[in-house]
């Protein structure tokens, strides 16, 4: 009784001052406007749901899909942005120059099988990491662990790319290293081949690969594992016929992010990559901003690579679907 | 650093070589103060506004500078073009050579040099080019000039090697070279023998078809012994400094800008020849500020030793009569060239721009992706 009426004291604090004066919720609560708002919220289910939906249909419509969108629409057009007095026409011509010139099939092709290639590594190192933190740390040090991993996204993409550099350049950390230990007189060249773009993606995405991945190993239970090994499973076979398909899921989850997310960087290859390592967001990216100066035609490209990432990951889902049902 | 009233003019330009780096400003604008404040919008390249000239001109004439860094000429005019009739920039950073495509879509307006009393301080080979004038107008007053050049590390590189393009090309740096592969098309052009700005072309598209592919195929061919193809100042410097290169194409400005720093960094014009280039600050159409973008460029143009801060800053070699004057002697030697190098220098220039850049753009994307 005693913290009903403690309760009741707070509220009456919040919507009013110490001199009995309303604060600023209690003005809120008593205006018109406020008031006139609930009783039309409280006439009806439906009219409740539409209108406590309408703020975040609002956002993802104008804020999400609408960039996209417009995107979409300008792919479609001659001309963008359009001069004064210039007239702006409908058109195919963008997505046929793609389809209509093999130049720009190598750099859309080879985005693809980078992003799958990278992707997999990803996961080929961001397992284990998942799996000793799922299974091996202790609940108590967790987060603690977790947190560590999370220091570098605490930083910009283009710093933690500066960051590679700095390891893997000429006078980098790396050949620094080697160099000390003996291992080599001049320095390797790592900087700007497919294997510094592809070190530099990992870094970047292996937090999107490693959540789910955690996730997933977090909620299988050690029973499991445990019964299996009773049976007279090896460790092996343990995690093959045992932790591998019921954390199938994760790996879903963690590859879609990781290869959608791999498909349209465009700082890590400019930065990192070389002269044969050239991705389709530079070619993008050439049209929006170099001599060409055709925002149409790199419009069209993007909305092409959005499409074929789309489907590549839809294809991707539905065998991990038939994986896990194969499974069960 | 010492900062001059500008009332004193005089004073200070007898003794603005103890100053230093110290900047003036002409008189006038004090009675602008009294008369205009407000603000005035720039978008131009990073290091182009020296900080101390930009806070001196606030506090004696009371119009604030906002400047919008840009790093391509593309771009700005995209965004000038997206914002058009009525832009938000007042005094925008074309280059000499993309006049044409700015002044055909209607988005500069022509410069009233009777307006700009310093306009005479311009060295006249910059302010009374061929390019400068277009359909009988100035559109811009040009504030900084810079080269394409070959760039060296001295340590590794003679500046003999460095007399001919051949050398980035070479086997004995393979895997230690790098060039902005847009700017080597023509410059690769002019080593074969042609005409990189394709004016001689205009009537000819079979022709510059044929010398394109030319360029092409031999950039092709070359590709591996390239370490990167990149695209800003700062990505040369980058790889100068972390000795993943030795030697490569690049502006002067951030050549220049190593070699202030004291980098054991060499620069040259090779004896094929190489093309130059303009910055200039132009005045946007319909530009909100007008008469504010009128005072700070004539104030800009106010004096040699705001010249020489501005190349002291970017690397980039003054269009000032005598800013060299006000750089040391490091300074200097990082934005002066011998005669005989400036000799093989011709500028870009904009006539055949849609025919070059029709051919050009996608001849790098076949390269890139070969």
């Amino acid at each position: 009784m005693s913290q009903d009426v403690a309760a009741a004291g707070r509220r009456r604090d919040a919507v009013s001052g110490s001199d009995g004066s309303p604060v600023f919720w209690g003005r809120l609560i008593a205006s018109a406007p406020y008031r006139a708002l609930m009783a039309l919220i409280g006439t009806s289910p439906t009219r409740q749901f539409v209108l406590l939906a309408a703020l975040p249909v609002l956002w993802v419509l104008t804020q999400h899909l609408g960039p996209m969108l417009q995107m979409l629409r300008v792919s479609f057009t001659d001309a963008y942005p359009v001069a004064v007095g210039a007239e702006q026409n409908f058109t195919f011509d963008n997505y046929l120059r793609f389809f209509g010139d093999s130049i720009f099939w190598m750099p859309f092709f080879r985005t693809l099988t980078f992003a799958a290639v990278f992707t997999f590594c990803t996961l080929i190192i961001t397992y284990p990491v998942a799996y000793f933190l799922a299974r091996h740390v202790s609940p108590k040090n967790r987060m603690l662990m977790l947190l560590l991993l999370l220091i570098p996204f605490w930083v910009g993409e283009i710093v933690r790319t500066y960051a590679i550099m700095i390891l893997l350049g000429n006078t980098g950390a790396v050949n620094l290293a080697l160099r000390t230990l003996g291992l080599i007189d001049r320095p390797i060249p790592f900087m700007y081949t497919s294997f510094s773009m592809g070190a530099g993606i990992v870094y970047l995405t292996a937090l999107y690969m490693l959540l789910p991945l955690y996730s997933a190993l977090e909620k299988l239970p050690k029973s499991l594992n445990e019964a299996a090994a009773d049976l007279g499973a090896g460790a092996w076979t343990r995690f093959r016929r045992v932790t591998l398909p019921m954390t199938l899921e994760g790996i879903s989850s963690g590859c879609t992010l990781v290869f959608l997310i791999s498909t349209g960087f465009y700082a890590t290859p400019v930065l990192l990559g070389g002269p044969s390592t050239t991705v389709f967001a530079e070619t993008i990216a050439g049209f929006f901003h170099v001599a060409g100066d055709e925002w149409p035609t790199g419009a069209a490209f993007a909305t092409i690579m959005f499409f074929a990432a789309l489907v590549i990951t839809f294809a991707f889902q539905r065998v991990m679907k038939a994986l896990r049902k194969g499974d069960s | 650093m010492t900062r001059r009233p500008i009332f004193n003019r005089r004073r200070f330009l007898g003794t603005a070589a103890l100053g230093g780096a110290a900047l003036a400003s002409p008189a006038y604008l004090r009675r602008a103060y009294a008369q205009s404040g407000g603000e005035v919008n720039i978008w131009t390249y990073n290091n182009f506004v020296p900080e101390d000239f930009q806070k001196q001109f606030q506090d004696e004439t009371g119009i604030k500078v906002n400047v919008r860094l840009v790093d391509d000429q593309g771009k700005q005019f995209n965004l000038l073009a997206a914002e058009q009739p009525n832009p938000t920039v007042d005094i925008m950073t074309v280059a000499g050579h993309r006049f044409l495509q700015f002044v055909d879509s209607d988005l500069l307006a022509p410069l009233d040099t009777d307006r700009l009393t310093n306009w005479g301080n311009i060295n006249p080979t910059f302010s009374e080019s061929d390019w400068a004038t277009v359909r009988g107008n100035k559109w811009g007053a040009p504030i900084l000039s810079g080269m394409e050049v070959l760039s060296y590390n001295t340590d590794y590189v003679s500046a003999e090697e460095a007399q001919t393009w051949d050398t980035l090309f070479s086997e004995q740096y393979s895997g230690q070279t790098a060039y902005i592969i847009q700017d080597m098309m023509s410059i690769v052009m002019l080593m074969m023998g042609y005409d990189g700005n394709m004016v001689e072309y205009l009537d000819d598209p079979d022709t510059a078809a044929r010398i394109v592919e030319e360029a092409k195929q031999f950039l092709i061919e070359k590709k591996p012994l390239v370490r990167k193809y990149y695209d800003s100042g700062a990505e040369v410097q980058q790889m100068f400094v972390n000795q993943d290169i030795v030697l490569g194409h690049s502006w002067n400005g951030p050549a220049a800008a190593l070699i202030t720093d004291g980098f054991p960094l060499g620069m040259a014009i090779p004896q094929e020849g190489s093309y130059g280039f303009v910055y200039t600050f132009n005045i946007a159409n319909n530009a909100p500020n007008m008469d504010n973008a009128y005072t700070f460029i004539d104030a800009v143009l106010a004096s040699p030793e705001i010249g020489a801060a501005m190349t002291r800053a970017s690397g980039f070699i003054s269009t000032y009569k005598d800013a060299s004057q006000h750089l040391n002697d490091l300074e200097r030697k990082a934005t002066s060239f011998p005669d005989e190098q400036l000799a093989n220098l011709q500028f870009f220039r904009a006539e055949a721009n849609e025919l070059k850049y029709g051919l050009v753009d996608p001849a790098v994307e076949a390269i890139k992706a070969a």
